[in-house]
């Protein structure tokens, strides 16, 4: 379960987990926790701005204002990316 | 032993990657919530994606501002 382990260097044997495996491990379980904060900062931005007045259910225009604030969350990802590592700065 | 070695250098891209992707994620939060003041549009403005280029670029320099006043402080 401890993708890290906690045994010591076991000399040539090449019993346990390879580095290979391991490497997938730690990328697919460090790409679910960057998609799961990415999701709960959408969400908590897209909730303030879109769901002003909470009523029995999400209308029409909360739902569209809903995907409109997604597309533009992920371009402002991309813009701040952008002006951070390609600035003439 | 050599597979060790091949397990640090990844670890320490994927620390490089983590640093990069949460510095991006936290100055998207703080740009977002400045430069963004209306309903989001089918399009940013041409203000808006200004504010968001020079927020970013001005969080970075006052990083390094407030950097060199605490380095100056020791």
């Amino acid at each position: 379960m401890d993708p890290f382990g906690s045994s010591a260097p076991s000399s040539g044997a090449s019993s346990g987990p390879s580095a290979d495996a391991m490497m997938e491990q730690i990328k697919t379980q460090l790409a679910q926790a960057y998609a799961k904060e990415f999701l709960e900062t959408v969400g908590s931005k897209c909730f303030t701005k879109c769901i002003t007045k909470p009523g029995t259910s999400i209308s029409g225009s909360e739902s569209s204002c809903i995907s409109r604030c997604i597309d533009r969350y992920i371009e402002a990802t991309g813009i701040i990316s952008r002006s951070l590592f390609s600035s003439p700065h | 032993m050599e597979n060790n070695a091949e397990l640090q250098r990844f670890l320490e891209q994927e620390k490089q990657k983590a640093m990069v992707s949460e510095m991006v994620g936290k100055l998207t939060s703080v740009c977002w919530d400045k430069c963004i003041t209306g309903t989001p549009g089918s399009k940013f403005s041409s203000s808006e994606s200004t504010c968001l280029t020079n927020c970013a670029q001005r969080y970075m320099d006052m990083s390094m501002m407030i950097m060199k006043r605490f380095q100056s402080m020791q």
